[in-house]
């Protein structure tokens, strides 16, 4: 008999039941340490996390025998400018790569700086080209106005960066 | 008793107190408004000033601070699909998708009359009904707690989406992000750096896997409407939607009250229980999601309703429910007066005016969110380019200024990235976040209801409280799997 596989909620199956799996197996034990003595009769502090996991390994391996049977998710349409699937990931990658710029700046430039590089960048990805003045505006003004806002109602100290902390952020 | 009554108007009705109380509405509507700000933050923020002040006005401009930064979460929800606190999570589900449809002024409308409506029937209930709730309160323990978590849970069926199952696996998600950091006796669990040691805060968590999504979506995707400004479209709430709504508004002021009345739940749960139950009987529950304005009622009147109950506890026992009740039970301190019966005998005056000050805060709320809201509307006019790297740029700063940490910064943008991998996967993102919030709750007090009985879990069904929660939570799972098998036969058709 041929089964009417369906072939995305078989991987999406096996990749939850994977990932439940090494939680249970790997980093519970590894990363949940039993203490040497728990007071009174309370449950050990792997008891939920291991619960957790074996549910979701379960329902990990419902969905998988529902996509054996052909039962699949209705999946949603999603909009997009028509650009290759290829652009599309380069797209991803290049957000990756700002919020992980963002993070590698922050000690080096300091927060207000890196905020700037960030917003400006995002407001380019995200393709604006239309409202330049008010693209510059916010790239440039935005941040300064948040961290006085930030700074002087809250006393928020942000981080400033190693190359410009002799200019004080 | 009249008297009484009488005296305490005259008195809280001058014109220091109204200000007082709409500044403090105002500011929090200002502060809900902002991702990352919380009620909490302003509430503390505020203590100092009330030091110099008379009790009560400055207990009234705690409460207003707390109501108006309740009330605020939903504007961001709503317009950025970025809730400004936890508990309007659920608001964001219906709200943005009606800012996107024009229709942000009937959202922001909506959430306001049920915020209104709920937070006066919160503060009645706290006049009529704070001795009977207070007993319940103290009626409620481990195991109770236990299961009325788990069944707040269950709203997780109703917030699937297209499948269930992915639902699950979502809310299993997050239920295993929940157990990072110290446990309940002191064990570090997942702890791969020291930073995470303390857990997982919820705001970027929370701020990361609703709103940065939108963010990267936009950028990857690049859909043809990006730059155009969304219409306001229609304002108003008719009659007969408000009608069709005021069954949900009605149950969710009084989930809200309920909850609020027990210390420890709060309005995050009371806002995901009473969304589920309005999606449950809902004639419209497929919309539920959708855009649905009746889901925005459900959780904006809990979690207003949940505002003003959080004082029964305090006022009645002197147990503060949650941080900001805590605060609260702090600055009565400050100002000479202790929470708990004895408060109703010896400072009588004083209650009654805290009791017609927060119904006049009521009103305020109502005037201060009209007000706000045109202002806010406007927000919708921002087209999607520019006004999503705002979004981003608001996140980081609020986020950093909760706890001036990077490693909450870090885990906004890695949120973000998970919630894009979550939509790519078609896999719903709150049932994550309810999982995620609620997770805590149920673990701990699962763990202690089993240590109480010395590891017997006959513990768990040991009350009528507990039974009448394990029907509900039995009567739910019946009929979500009656409704996945009709949804099934629809699709076979």
């Amino acid at each position: 008999m041929k089964l009417p596989l369906n072939r995305g909620p078989l991987l999406q199956g096996l990749a939850i039941i994977a990932f439940f799996t090494f939680v249970v197996l790997v980093l519970i034990p590894a990363y949940v340490p039993r203490p040497a003595f728990i007071p009174g009769f309370a449950p050990p502090p792997d008891m939920w996390p291991r619960t957790v996991s074996i549910i979701g390994a379960v329902i990990g391996l419902i969905t998988v025998v529902g996509a054996l049977f052909g039962r699949g998710v209705p999946t949603e349409q999603i909009t997009t400018d028509g650009a290759s699937s290829k652009i599309h990931f380069l797209r991803f990658l290049a957000v990756l790569l700002c919020f992980a710029g963002f993070l590698i700046l922050v000690p080096l430039i300091g927060f207000l700086l890196s905020a700037v590089v960030l917003i400006g960048v995002a407001i380019f990805l995200a393709g604006e080209r239309k409202h330049w003045v008010w693209a510059a505006g916010i790239t440039l003004v935005g941040p300064f106005l948040l961290v006085s806002f930030f700074h002087s109602v809250l006393g928020t100290q942000f981080p400033v960066g190693a190359l410009t902390k002799s200019l004080g952020f | 008793m009249l008297n009484e009554i009488l005296f305490a108007l005259e008195a809280v009705a001058t014109w220091q107190n109204l200000l007082i109380m709409a500044a403090g509405i105002w500011g929090g509507v200002i502060v809900g408004a902002i991702p990352g700000m919380t009620g909490t933050m302003a509430v503390t923020l505020a203590l100092p000033f009330t030091f110099y002040m008379a009790p009560v006005p400055s207990i009234l401009l705690l409460v207003a601070l707390y109501k108006g930064s309740t009330y605020g979460g939903s504007v961001s929800a709503i317009l950025i699909k970025t809730p400004g606190t936890a508990s309007a999570a659920c608001t964001a589900l219906d709200g943005y998708p009606l800012a996107q449809q024009g229709k942000a002024g009937k959202a922001l409308n909506m959430a306001l009359y049920s915020s209104v409506t709920g937070d006066f029937i919160s503060n009645l209930s706290l006049i009529f009904l704070a001795a009977p709730l207070a007993v319940l309160a103290l009626r409620v323990g481990p195991p109770e707690y236990f299961m009325l978590m788990l069944f707040a849970l269950s709203t997780v069926a109703g917030v699937s989406g297209n499948s269930l199952l992915l639902g699950l696996i979502s809310a299993a998600l997050g239920l295993l992000l929940a157990t990072v950091g110290e446990d309940l006796y002191g064990s570090f669990r997942f702890a791969f750096t020291d930073n995470m040691q303390a857990g997982l805060s919820v705001a970027p968590v929370l701020i990361g896997l609703f709103a940065l999504p939108e963010l990267i979506k936009l950028i990857v995707f690049r859909a043809a409407s990006r730059d155009i400004a969304a219409k306001l479209g229609d304002q108003s709430v008719t009659r007969a939607e408000f009608m069709g709504s005021l069954k949900s508004i009605l149950r969710g002021s009084s989930i809200g009250v309920v909850l609020g009345a027990i210390p420890g739940i709060g309005p995050s749960a009371a806002a995901f229980f009473s969304y589920g139950e309005a999606q449950r009987s809902s004639k419209n529950g497929e919309n539920f999601g959708k855009g649905e304005l009746e889901g925005i009622a459900a959780s904006e009147s809990a979690n207003n309703g949940a505002c003003g109950a959080t004082m029964i506890p305090l006022l009645a026992l002197g147990v503060p429910g949650d941080v900001i009740t805590g605060v609260m039970l702090g600055a009565f301190m400050i100002q000479g007066l202790t929470p708990g019966p004895l408060l109703f005998q010896t400072n009588i005056h004083e209650v009654y005016m805290l009791f017609i000050g927060m119904l006049m805060s009521s009103v305020l709320l109502f005037g201060a969110g009209k007000m706000t809201m045109r202002m806010f509307s406007y927000v919708s006019h921002i087209p999607q380019t520019l006004l999503t790297p705002v979004v981003l740029l608001l996140c980081l700063f609020g986020i950093y200024s909760i706890s001036s940490s990077m490693f909450d910064v870090a885990i906004l943008l890695i949120m973000g990235v998970v919630g894009f991998g979550m939509f790519l996967m078609n896999i719903p993102a709150a049932p994550f976040l309810i999982a995620f919030i609620l997770g805590p709750m149920i673990e701990e007090n699962l763990r202690r209801a089993l240590a109480i009985s010395r590891g017997d879990p006959a513990v768990l069904l040991s009350s009528p409280i507990t039974w009448i929660f394990a029907v509900l939570i039995v009567f739910v799972i019946g009929l979500t799997v009656r409704r996945e098998i009709q949804k099934s036969k629809i699709r076979k058709a």
